[in-house]
């Protein structure tokens, strides 16, 4: 059966009772729960739809086209069309045909007011903009809950990545010494001096920029600074006596590595965790807000701030909300992060009396 | 037609505040001041002597007596006059630019610029210059020319230099200037191409014939009906100013302003100070200028300063604007019109700041979207005219631009009876577009709502562009077109970039437009023409497209059009010196293009609007029928006295004046 070693036990335990990061690392967790389910919160697409005794959901399947229900035309239905019509229809409401919308009725990219001009619109509860719409009447809430699962996906993978390639060089450094940790110092060294955003610019300029292009980029020019707590702490780990014993019974560097040090040195690691996060969100809203992020028309919290700065007295709202989101998250992040630390600190557990 | 020579025909660059340009641009600052001083300047003299003497039938030297008799000088002496008599003189205008100049140069590497239009198109006097405002044909009024004489038959346009005219440091303008122009262009120091080829000898121009100090004649390679602009609209070159020059012209003249045929300078003091302190460039008007008291000019450029200063944000530029920071801001954009500064808004209420909407009639942008046809599935024309009815410029123009544009047309329009009159471009119609895409094979939806062919092809398209400004255009666009069943998958690049990618013939479709200035009659050869398609572009019979073909890259012709009709048509017009059978033609070559398809004509702005302080004034009228600006022309003032009330007005809320927000259609074209 799978048993946490009471080390972990006693730190988790005093995570928990850390109250302000506990209650955020709640809070966060339902927010990323929020935004991966967000399509039965915020859609355009009906969640149900009974028409003529039959039933759909399209939330999560194919585009229907209009002439499914009987509306005539042959791109995705509009469902909030569909509701209309049906309450209107008699025979329709006989039948129990019924449309079941979501709870905020848009998708984060298309035109709420159709017929109507484009310009920002404050909030509308009646209209259900709980935050208003930007430039181009998109809803501002929908595009802040995507644009924060793009923003979740881009950083997962940001931080897997320079992760992995950080502990793995970090640790090749710290246990092979000499020549390996010389080159690599140096690597580091000239590579930390690329300018990362001018690398960014000149890239975004030649290819369209996408979620995967942007996490290699980030990727390639973030795994540096990792490598050097790796690196101190395979050095510092890799001179005690159990790594020796290991050697002399004969253990391979594979084993040692793994088996030993980095489980050792894995905790200040997640330390440094929720900071990643943090670093790697704040990173695409930089690169959003200056234009050189995902695609157009992507939702995302950079380019709504950008929308927000250029609007600042036309439409406040755009700015508020994003800035509100964003140090939301942030701070949220941070607690969590903070309260970590506090429970991996070994010093709390090496008291003398 | 003064823009004629200098301007390319380049794409329009909606310039974007690239957050680094400036950073890159500002290390050379200054660097020349040092090298003059070092080793001894070095003197083309013998070089451009030696040249004229190796082209003799190019610069050619002859008497006043061998100037053939009964030549009709001429010199528009009737046309009315720019300006306005009650023109104050005096005061500083304040302007904007968006990044420091790069260089001061007007031609070579990062030479064209804004900045450019400031020194050079709007500053430097032609030998004749085209009125901007009276109806029909193009008429001329004399620049640095006093009198000018067409001979037809001979192809060749005699021009007398007024020998006023000098030069900003001094020297008068002489038909060396003209001769050194010509070396000027036709070399290679000058790092640029386009100005080599249309300089070229025999390119345009076959032959250049001094007379005496101030009377030349320029012979043309045809007669074409605008041979008297092409002549007209040259401008010479200093020659005292560019004896140092050689193969160091970019480095050696990048920081020097060239001495100046037009009434605005910057001084050697402004050049030492800019070249630490970037913030602004000032250009100050000369007091002597040569050409004040003559007529055309003597009621323009009337303030004694233009301070301009370097702004990014356009956002930043803004709020300068409403802090009586700026003196005017261009109100194209809805957003700023309808919702920053609407007509009823307090400043424009009290009468702080003046709105006018001014309708020009100039040929247009032509935006829209280029459709490479070199490409699949664009090679097929039922794809093209599907694309056609799919694309809801309609929307775009009534909700994003809030009807102040019109639909564009065909890609030439603004030429007068020269575009055609009767197209129209294709409506945005669904059920069409689906028909169009079914004939071409496109006939299941996909589980996307994407047509799919039964192969499981689907109907996708690139769409590159480099307008990162109407990204907003784009996505509408877009969003329409998935109910036609088609997915464009917009790619916003940065402007080069993007220019790049269409230039090398790599996109599908392009959104982009060319700006033009005023021409007589518009241009096919550079954009439609199959030998800037392919390389072979047919097989030997000259018409069955020739299998082998490949793209020909670093040409205008960007939806790869090669039709053999309209090959023979191009080459026809081309050589007409009769605008009747040009017309014609014309009108014959978009009845082809239509049918053809792989152009979706988008949008035209029929009107500039701005929005001034009330202390700038301008003549009667505002601006003329070819502006582009209202202070094209440098028609405006400045009242000292208005600005000071008004600036304290601005903290004095009961404080209101008349307010203007006007409406001039003299010269509105009908569609």
């Amino acid at each position: 059966m799978f048993r946490l070693n009471p080390i972990t036990l006693k730190k988790l335990r005093r995570f928990r009772s850390l109250r302000r990061g506990w209650w955020s690392f709640w809070l966060l967790t339902a927010l990323v729960l929020f935004t991966f389910a967000a399509e039965l919160f915020i859609n355009h697409r009906a969640l149900v739809v009974r028409h003529d005794g039959r039933w759909f959901f399209p939330a999560y399947g194919d585009v229907l086209p209009g002439d499914t229900f009987g509306l005539g035309y042959q791109w995705e239905t509009d469902y909030r069309q569909l509701r209309e019509r049906m309450r209107g229809d008699a025979v329709a409401r006989e039948r129990g045909d019924f449309t079941l919308l979501a709870a905020i009725p848009y998708n984060a990219t298309e035109n709420c007011y159709p017929g109507e001009f484009y310009r920002a619109r404050p909030p509308d509860l009646e209209k259900r903009h709980l935050l208003g719409t930007d430039t181009q009447n998109r809803d501002i809430f929908a595009r802040l809950v995507y644009g924060f699962r793009k923003a979740l996906i881009f950083s997962f993978w940001v931080v897997a990545g320079t992760y992995a390639l950080g502990i793995v060089i970090g640790c090749a450094m710290g246990y092979y010494r000499g020549a390996v940790d010389l080159v690599f110092q140096r690597v580091i060294e000239i590579w930390s001096n690329v300018p990362f955003l001018y690398v960014v610019i000149i890239i975004a300029s030649l290819v369209r920029p996408s979620l995967g292009w942007l996490v290699v980029i980030n990727i390639a020019f973030g795994w540096m600074g990792m490598t050097y707590y790796m690196r101190t702490g395979t050095l510092k780990e890799a001179a005690r006596d159990y790594v020796a014993s290991a050697q002399v019974l004969g253990a391979s560097d594979a084993r040692i590595i793994f088996r030993h040090i980095l489980p050792n040195t894995a905790a200040t690691l997640v330390t440094f965790v929720p900071f990643s996060v943090a670093g790697a969100i704040g990173s695409l809203t930089a690169l959003d807000f200056l234009g050189f992020g995902l695609p157009v028309p992507t939702p995302s919290w950079g380019e709504l701030l950008r929308q927000g700065t250029q609007n600042l007295t036309t439409a406040p709202w755009i700015v508020v909300s994003a800035v509100t989101a964003m140090t939301l998250v942030l701070t949220l992040v941070t607690f969590v992060g903070e309260a970590i630390r506090e429970a991996f600190d070994p010093r709390k557990f090496t008291t003398y009396q | 037609m003064n823009s004629f020579v200098t301007r390319l025909r380049v794409l329009l660059l909606v310039s974007f505040a690239s957050l680094f340009a400036a950073c890159s641009g500002s290390k050379d600052a200054g660097t020349d001041a040092a090298q003059s001083g070092d080793a001894p300047a070095p003197d083309n003299t013998a070089e451009v002597a030696a040249y004229y003497a190796a082209h003799p039938e190019f610069f050619v030297v002859k008497t006043p007596a061998d100037l053939p008799a009964g030549l009709v000088w001429e010199d528009g002496a009737d046309l009315p006059e720019l300006g306005s008599p009650e023109r104050k003189r005096g005061g500083t205008f304040q302007g904007r630019i968006q990044d420091f100049p790069r260089t001061l140069r007007t031609v070579g590497p990062d030479s064209n610029s804004g900045f450019r239009g400031i020194i050079l198109d709007e500053n430097a006097l032609s030998f004749g210059q085209l009125h901007p405002n009276v109806p029909g044909p193009h008429r001329y009024f004399p620049g640095l020319a006093s009198a000018w004489a067409i001979d037809l038959p001979a192809k060749t346009v005699y021009v007398r230099i007024d020998p006023a005219a000098r030069w900003s440091d001094g020297p008068p303008v002489t038909t060396d200037d003209v001769f050194f122009m010509f070396w000027f262009f036709q070399g290679k120091y000058i790092q640029a191409p386009w100005y080599n080829n249309y300089y070229g000898i025999g390119e345009t121009y076959t032959r250049v014939t001094r007379y005496d100090n101030h009377t030349f004649a320029v012979t043309l390679t045809e007669a074409r009906p605008d041979l008297l602009g092409r002549v007209l609209g040259l401008r010479p070159i200093p020659r005292h100013f560019y004896r140092e020059l050689g193969d160091d012209y970019v480095s050696r003249y990048n920081w020097r302003f060239e001495p100046t045929t037009g009434p605005w300078v910057i001084t050697d003091a402004e050049l030492k100070r800019t070249a630490t302190a970037r913030n602004h460039i000032t250009l100050n008007r000369l007091a002597d200028w040569w050409a004040n008291d003559k007529r055309q000019f003597r009621y323009r450029y009337n303030p004694e300063a233009t301070r301009l200063r370097v702004i990014r944000e356009t956002t930043k530029a803004w709020e300068a604007f409403l802090l009586g920071e700026l003196d005017a801001f261009g109100m194209n954009l809805a957003e700023y019109n309808y919702e920053r500064l609407p007509d009823d808004a307090p400043l424009v209420r009290r009468g702080l700041i003046h709105k006018t909407t001014f309708f020009n009639d100039v040929p247009r942008p032509n935006y829209g979207l280029w459709m490479n046809t070199a490409k699949a599935p664009l090679d097929d024309q039922n794809v093209r005219l599907g694309i056609q009815h799919a694309t809801h410029w309609q929307l775009v123009i009534d909700q994003y631009f809030r009807g102040d544009y019109t639909r564009l047309h065909t890609s030439n329009q603004g030429y007068g009876d020269m575009s055609h009159p009767t197209i129209r471009g294709r409506e945005f119609d669904v059920a069409k577009a689906r028909e169009y895409f079914a004939r071409a094979g496109f006939t299941q939806p996909g589980p996307d709502g994407i047509l799919r062919k039964p192969d499981g092809t689907r109907l996708s398209v690139g769409l590159t562009t480099g307008y990162e400004a109407l990204a907003p255009v784009l996505t509408i666009l877009q969003e329409e077109a998935r109910k036609a069943g088609i997915e464009y998958r917009v790619e916003i690049l940065d402007a080069s970039a993007a220019w790049k990618k269409v230039q090398e013939k790599n996109h599908d479709i392009t959104f982009s437009a060319f700006g033009i200035g005023v021409e007589l009659y518009p241009r096919y050869w550079e954009t439609h023409h199959s030998s800037n398609a392919y390389d072979q572009p047919f097989l030997e019979d000259g018409k069955t497209p020739n299998p082998a073909r490949k793209a020909k890259v670093q040409t205008n012709n960007l939806e790869a059009v090669a039709i053999a009709e309209l090959d023979a048509l191009i080459t026809a017009y081309d050589n007409s010196d009769n605008l009747d059978d040009m017309r014609r033609m014309a009108h014959r070559m978009e009845e082809i293009l239509y049918e053809h398809a792989s152009f979706s004509p988008g949008f035209a702005l029929p009107f500039f609007r701005t929005a001034n302080w009330r202390w700038v004034n301008f003549p009667e009228g505002h601006a003329y029928r070819f502006s582009g600006s209202p202070f094209e022309y440098g028609v405006e003032w400045l009242d000292e006295a208005a600005k000071a009330e008004t600036l304290a007005a601005l903290r004095d809320e009961a404080k209101t004046f008349p307010p203007a927000v006007k409406i001039f259609d003299q010269w509105k074209t009908k569609e």
